[in-house]
C-alpha cells in the first residue's frame, strides 16, 4: 500500500531523518537515503522555520501545511503535505511523522493567473452573498470604494440602507442568467462612480445561485465627457437661437424703417398713395412683431396640453380649410387619407392645431420653393399599433442632411426673413408634451415627410391626469 | 439713361423700401421675390447692378450667384448682397462658396440698412463699373 498510494509518502523522525519514503516520493524530490527531511524536501541546510512535522511532534495531532519545495532537478515546486503522527505500540510516543505530499505547482499557478487577473483587470469585480454581503473584492474596487468585505452591497455601492430598486444582482439570484445595468455609485471619497455592471451566477453543485459575481466597468469619464459634448451642443444651441432671433428682428427692423422711410417720402412728395403704402408696411411689421414675441413666450412656456375628447378627422379638415386657397393659388394640390379606424383621441386641440399648422405651411414653402411641377402635400391621419399617427408628406425641395440635424434642436429657418425660425421647435415641444414624438424622413430635392406618433396609453395617462388635477 | 437695378428678395417689404431709396435717386428698379428664373431675368432687364438677399442659410440665393456669376455675359454686373444673416463686419463669403474662380460680391451691406450707406455703395458701384468700361 505504502507504494500504491498517488502521493508522495516518506517518514521521519524526531531528528528530521528521512528513515522511509515511497518511489513516488523518490522520483519526485530525489534519493533521500541518509537524508535530512529539510534536505530533501528544499534543499536547505538547516530545518525550516514552519516546520510541519515538528508541531505534529509537539502537538500530537494531524497537520496540513502548504509549502514551496525544490524537485529533484531543482525546480521550485509548490505541495501541499498532510503529516499524521506514527506513536509506538503503547501509543503513549510519536517516535515518527508521515508526511504525505502532493505536488499542487499547476493548480497553484492558475490561481495566481486568476488572482492577478481578478485583482488587475481594469474593472470592479465584487463576488456576493445571497444576503447581498460582499464577500470578495478586486483591487480595483477596493481602491474605489474602500476595502468593504462582509458589508452589503449596496451600501457600499451607493451608501444606501436598502437594496436598490432593480437590482441586477438579485435578478441573477433568481433566474440564474446574466444580466447589465447602468448605475450612478458613490466612491469611498463621496465622488460619483458611473458604471456598467453585468452580474453571472455561481452555482452549487444542485443548481443553486451561491453567490453572484458583479463586474462593472467605470464609465465616470465617458459620462463626463459625453455631458461636456451635451452642454457644448447646448450652449451651441443657444447661440443660434439667438442668431435666429436676431435675424428675425433684423428683419422686421427693415421692413419698418422702409415703411418709415416711403411714409416720410410720401409726405414729402404729398403722394397719399406712398403714405398708404408705406403706412401697410408699418402695419404688417409690427404685426410681425406680435405674432413673433407670441410665438416666443408660447414656446418658452412650459405648460401640460389641455387634453379633451376630439375627434381627430375634424383638426385635419380643419386644416384644410385653412390651406385648401392658398395651396391652390400655388398650384399645389393639397391631399388627405384619413384612415377609418381613426378614433376619438385625448388631445390638445388647439396645440395639434398649431402643428399641423407649422408641418402644413412648411410643407407648402418647400413646394413652392422646388423647382419641380405637379407638387402636392398630403395630409395622413392613421391608427398605428395602440398609437395615433399625423403625417404631413410634400414633394418639395427636401431636407438636406446637414439641416435636418437641426431642424427640431434651434431656432432654425430656410426662409429668409419670412420664417421666425419657432414652427418645429414649438411643434416638437407640443408632440412631447402629449407623450408622443416627431419623426423626420427626407431627401434634399426629393421631399419630406413629417410624423408625428402619439402613443394611445400615453395621452390616456395624460388624460386622467388632467382631470385628476381638475 | 437711367440705370437698371434689380432687386432679389423674398420678403416684399424690403423690395419696396429698396425700390423706393433707389427710385428717389433717379435710378430704375426691377424686381424679384426668387431666383427660379434668374438668368433669364438678367437677359430680360441687363440690369447695371443687382441687390441679392442670399436667403440664408437655404442656398437658393446663392445658387444663383454662383450660375450668374459663371456666366461669361452676366458675370460682370455688380452685385450688392443685403442679408440679416451675418453682421457686416463678420461676412466672409468664402465661407460659403469655396471655389476661388467664382468673384467674391463687389459690396455686403446687412439688414437693417443705412439708406445713406446703401445708396453711396450703389453710387460708388455703379462709377467703378462705368469707369471700368470706359477705360476698355
Amino acid at each position: 500500500m505504502f507504494e500504491q498510494v498517488p502521493f508522495n509518502v516518506a517518514v521521519i523522525d524526531r531528528d528530521y531523518n528521512v528513515v522511509e519514503a515511497n518511489q513516488n516520493f523518490k522520483d519526485y524530490f530525489g534519493n533521500w537515503k541518509g537524508k535530512k527531511c529539510y534536505s530533501v524536501y528544499k534543499k536547505l541546510e538547516n530545518p525550516c522555520n514552519d516546520c510541519p512535522s515538528e508541531e505534529v511532534f509537539k502537538k500530537g495531532r494531524a497537520v496540513v501545511a502548504d509549502a514551496v519545495g525544490v524537485d529533484q532537478h531543482g525546480r521550485k515546486t509548490h505541495y501541499v503535505g498532510h503529516v499524521i503522527p506514527i506513536k509506538n505500540k503503547e501509543n503513549d510516543h510519536i517516535d515518527f511523522v508521515m508526511e504525505m505530499t502532493r505536488t499542487v505547482t499547476e493548480i497553484n499557478r492558475w490561481q495566481q493567473e486568476y488572482q492577478i487577473l481578478f485583482d488587475r483587470v481594469p474593472c470592479y469585480i465584487t463576488v456576493i452573498g445571497e444576503d447581498f454581503r460582499i464577500v470578495r473584492a478586486n483591487e480595483a474596487f477596493r481602491e474605489n470604494f474602500g476595502d468593504v468585505l462582509g458589508e452589503h452591497c449596496y451600501k457600499v455601492y451607493k451608501r444606501r440602507e436598502t437594496k436598490c430598486r432593480n437590482c441586477p444582482a438579485e435578478k441573477t439570484f433568481k433566474d440564474g442568467e446574466v444580466h447589465h445595468s447602468t448605475q450612478k455609485g458613490i466612491g469611498k471619497r463621496g465622488q460619483d462612480i458611473n458604471y456598467q455592471v453585468s452580474t453571472s451566477a455561481l452555482m452549487r453543485g444542485s443548481g443553486d445561485v451561491a453567490h453572484v459575481i458583479e463586474i462593472s466597468n467605470d464609465i465616470t469619464e465617458l459620462k463626463k465627457l459625453e455631458h461636456k459634448v451635451i452642454e457644448a451642443e447646448r450652449l451651441s444651441a443657444v447661440g443660434q437661437t439667438v442668431a435666429g432671433l436676431a435675424h428675425s428682428i433684423k428683419n422686421i427692423l427693415m421692413g419698418l424703417e422702409g415703411g418709415k422711410y416711403i411714409v416720410s417720402l410720401g409726405l414729402k412728395k404729398n403722394s397719399k398713395e406712398m403714405i398708404n403704402q408705406g403706412w401697410e408696411m408699418l402695419d404688417r411689421n409690427f404685426d410681425k412683431t406680435t405674432s413673433l414675441v407670441k410665438d416666443f413666450l408660447s414656446f418658452s412656456k412650459g405648460r401640460l396640453p389641455e387634453l379633451q375628447l376630439v375627434d381627430p378627422r375634424d383638426l385635419i379638415y380643419e386644416i384644410i380649410d385653412l390651406y385648401k386657397n392658398i395651396a391652390a393659388q400655388s398650384g399645389i394640390e393639397l391631399k388627405t387619407e384619413i384612415s377609418e379606424k381613426v378614433k376619438t383621441a385625448p388631445l390638445d386641440p388647439a396645440g395639434i392645431h398649431t402643428c399641423l399648422t407649422n408641418l402644413v405651411s412648411n410643407a407648402l414653402d418647400a413646394c413652392s420653393m422646388g423647382e419641380q411641377k405637379g407638387t402636392e402635400v398630403l395630409l395622413k391621419l392613421y391608427e398605428g399599433r395602440d398609437k395615433l399617427i399625423f403625417e404631413v408628406t410634400d414633394n418639395g425641395s427636401g431636407i438636406d442632411y446637414e439641416i435636418k440635424s437641426k431642424i427640431f434642436t434651434t431656432f432654425f429657418t430656410t426662409k429668409g426673413g419670412a420664417g421666425t425660425g419657432l414652427g418645429l421647435l414649438t411643434t416638437r415641444k407640443i408632440v412631447q408634451e402629449h407623450g408622443g414624438k416627431i419623426l423626420v424622413d427626407s431627401q434634399k430635392g426629393k421631399g419630406a415627410m413629417f410624423r408625428m406618433v402619439f402613443p394611445r396609453k400615453r395621452l390616456l395617462a395624460l388624460y386622467k391626469e388632467t382631470k385628476d388635477k381638475k | 439713361m437711367k440705370k437698371k437695378i434689380l432687386i432679389i428678395d423674398d420678403e416684399p417689404d424690403v423690395i419696396a423700401y429698396l425700390m423706393a431709396i433707389l427710385q428717389a435717386n433717379g435710378y430704375e428698379t426691377y424686381s424679384n421675390s426668387n431666383v427660379k428664373n434668374g438668368l433669364e431675368l438678367l437677359h430680360d432687364i441687363k440690369p447695371d447692378l443687382i441687390c441679392l438677399d442670399i436667403m440664408m442659410p437655404h442656398e437658393t440665393g446663392l445658387s444663383f450667384y454662383k450660375r450668374f456669376r459663371q456666366n461669361e455675359e452676366f458675370h460682370q454686373i455688380p452685385v450688392i448682397i443685403i442679408s440679416g444673416a451675418i453682421e457686416s463686419g463678420k461676412f466672409d463669403f468664402r465661407n460659403y462658396v469655396k471655389d476661388d474662380a467664382i468673384k467674391v460680391p463687389e459690396a455686403y451691406l446687412e439688414k437693417p440698412i443705412n439708406v445713406d450707406e446703401f445708396i453711396q455703395s450703389v453710387n460708388h458701384l455703379l462709377e467703378t463699373k462705368q469707369l471700368h468700361r470706359s477705360s476698355n
